[in-house]
């Protein structure tokens, strides 16, 4: 019997069909959730993420187990789904505040932004990508408990009265789901896109929103302002944006209740912008390895 | 297929006030092709631009045929390129890394994870391939990199400073595995370095870079024969020699205790019978080579 043996692998070339930017785009995002997710690393990168979806989605389950035995939802003090986002409100600041930040901030700390930005992605393609990535994994965590809860309620014969109230109802929740996504991924990539450390992206986005909400409440409650000086708080202006989007108010008395519906929008629109824009302008500035 | 894989003409680049390539002019053919410049001579600013990543204030230039700033996705599609740093997300595996970034030059999920772990195998890393990339000593960090750079099979491999870091054996095997990717599997290479030496050993041709100019550029080949006449290596002080030679006609420039001589026929005739008159001791007499080294800090100056 004879001995076999590699002795060279040799190198063959490639000829076969090549993915566009677009499949980079899409490849860039899917790897950036596995690694937000912590998947594919060591357990305790898998704590925080874990933690966010657990706290967003266990109030949810917790609701269905109950409607199973109290069928009507407004008797478990849940008017709407607008009030679910109250119990989810740590996940979301937890996810964008210590979770996000590893999406970008470690591509330019390990250098494998030189390396993406030396495929066919672009700065703008791959901040998109990254963008995506981010709020794909808020949209779950904003969308996800909502909608579960409205098929759990609608087949416990506990949801909205007809389909022109149910698709009414399910509008809303995509609506403040990925408003309230689209807003935290800004906010979490403006901040995250002037350092290249994690942490300090998450103590800027911590004590950023910190002293916006102390701004907003001191301008209006202290200072007895206004109560638009409210719109400066940036914690609870999403959270206001999503109740007016179910057609409710602020609990009377509560900042922004005597603010109109369109400014809230429009300062949300604009921040979220604006964001978008400071996120891009950095990028555009970033120097890169080559 | 034109031979030119990178036309530069004119090109500039500026930081501000910093003008950091003023009309740069070179033509990169196959081959490897050595990128040298001194520190701030603007090669990183040139791979840039090569790359598309930044865009350039003036001047044409084509790589592999299109422009950088119009087609920079397309063209980095047909790109391998490997930076100087040696920082790489140290939790992700090798094979992680090489599979994900040729996914992201197009390559489809299972052919990328084929090529990925041919890759690793073609620069020594097979068996260390599912090993975090943190466990890994700088030289398998270089290959690595290397490895990414060649997973997508790029028309052209643009290597900054790869045997940075490396000890002595590491970077004699990484010297012969460029060699061996520029040769054997027919992918055209730029390679920046700072090392001479490793450029004469590896490359085809040569482009130097200084203050922002191509200061020489061309085959190391024709280097090599571009110079005339002869090198004369005495016992003792050759002025005697250089004042005999120029009573001769010919051109005689003293350097210590070696003189090169040039401008005559048959000069290496002339010069061993003024030795033998002027009873000097000869030590070596040879044929002029320019290196690149002449050439090198000719450019820079």
């Amino acid at each position: 019997m004879t001995e076999a043996r590699i002795h060279d692998r040799g190198y063959m070339a490639y000829d076969g069909p090549r993915h566009g930017p677009g499949r980079a785009m899409a490849n860039l995002s899917y790897h950036t959730v596995q690694r937000v997710l912590g998947l594919k690393r060591s357990n305790w990168q898998k704590v925080l993420p874990a933690i966010a979806l657990l706290i967003s989605f266990i109030p949810a389950i917790v609701f269905i187990g109950i409607a199973a035995f109290l069928p009507r939802g407004d008797e478990l003090g849940l008017e709407s789904s607008a009030d679910y986002y109250g119990f989810i409100t740590g996940a979301l600041f937890l996810f964008a505040a210590f979770v996000a930040p590893e999406a970008v901030c470690t591509d330019r700390r390990s250098g494998m932004l030189g390396l993406y930005l030396a495929s066919p992605l672009s700065r703008d393609t791959y901040l998109v990508a990254k963008a995506a990535a981010i709020a794909a994994v808020l949209g779950t965590m904003t969308l996800g408990p909502p909608l579960l809860m409205l098929i759990a309620y609608t087949l416990a014969d506990a949801g909205p009265d007809g389909v022109s109230g149910w698709l009414a109802e399910l509008g809303r929740i995509l609506a403040s789901g990925a408003a309230l996504a689209v807003f935290w991924t800004a906010l979490s990539l403006a901040v995250s896109s002037l350092t290249s450390r994690r942490s300090l992206a998450s103590v800027g986005i911590f004590v950023g929103l910190l002293a916006s909400s102390a701004v907003g409440d001191g301008l209006t409650q202290g200072a007895d302002l206004h109560d638009s000086y409210a719109l400066f708080n940036l914690v609870g202006l999403p959270f206001e944006a999503v109740f007016r989007i179910f057609g409710e108010g602020d609990p009377e008395g509560a900042p922004l209740g005597e603010v109109d519906t369109w400014p809230i929008f429009a300062t949300l629109i604009g921040l979220i912008a604006a964001f978008g824009a400071f996120a891009r302008w950095r990028y555009q500035r970033i120097e890169v390895a080559g | 297929m034109s031979d030119i894989v990178i036309s530069a003409r004119g090109v500039q680049k500026s930081y501000g006030s910093n003008h950091v390539l003023q009309g740069l002019n070179c033509e990169v053919g196959k081959g490897i092709t050595g990128l040298l410049g001194p520190n701030g001579a603007g090669k990183s600013t040139f791979m840039g631009l090569i790359l598309g990543l930044r865009p350039r204030q003036g001047g044409k230039l084509k790589v592999l045929g299109v422009d950088p700033d119009r087609s920079g996705p397309e063209l980095r599609t047909r790109l391998g390129y490997a930076p100087e740093h040696h920082d790489l997300p140290g939790d992700v595996q090798a094979a992680d890394l090489v599979r994900h970034i040729a996914q992201l030059h197009g390559l489809p999920r299972r052919v990328a994870t084929e090529r990925a772990s041919n890759a690793l195998w073609q620069v020594g890393l097979g068996e260390e391939r599912f090993r975090p990339i943190g466990t890994m000593s700088t030289g398998q960090r270089q290959r690595v990199k290397m490895a990414q750079a060649l997973a997508h099979d790029p028309d052209l491999l643009l290597l900054d400073e790869p045997t940075d870091g490396l000890d002595p054996v590491q970077r004699d095997d990484m010297l012969a595995l460029i060699r061996r990717v520029g040769s054997e599997f027919g992918i055209d290479i730029l390679l920046s370095s700072h090392l001479l030496e490793e450029v004469e050993r590896v490359c085809d041709s040569v482009v130097i870079l200084a203050n922002g100019m191509v200061g020489h550029s061309g085959t190391l080949q024709d280097l090599g024969a571009a110079a005339s006449g002869f090198k004369v290596e005495l016992d003792s002080d050759p002025e005697p020699l250089a004042a005999a030679l120029v009573a001769r006609g010919a051109a005689a420039a003293v350097d210590g205790h070696s003189l090169i001589v040039s401008g005559v026929d048959s000069a290496s005739d002339l010069i061993r019978d003024l030795v033998a008159d002027l009873g000097l001791g000869l030590r070596r007499l040879e044929p002029r080579r320019t290196t690149l080294e002449d050439v090198f800090i000719e450019a820079s100056q």
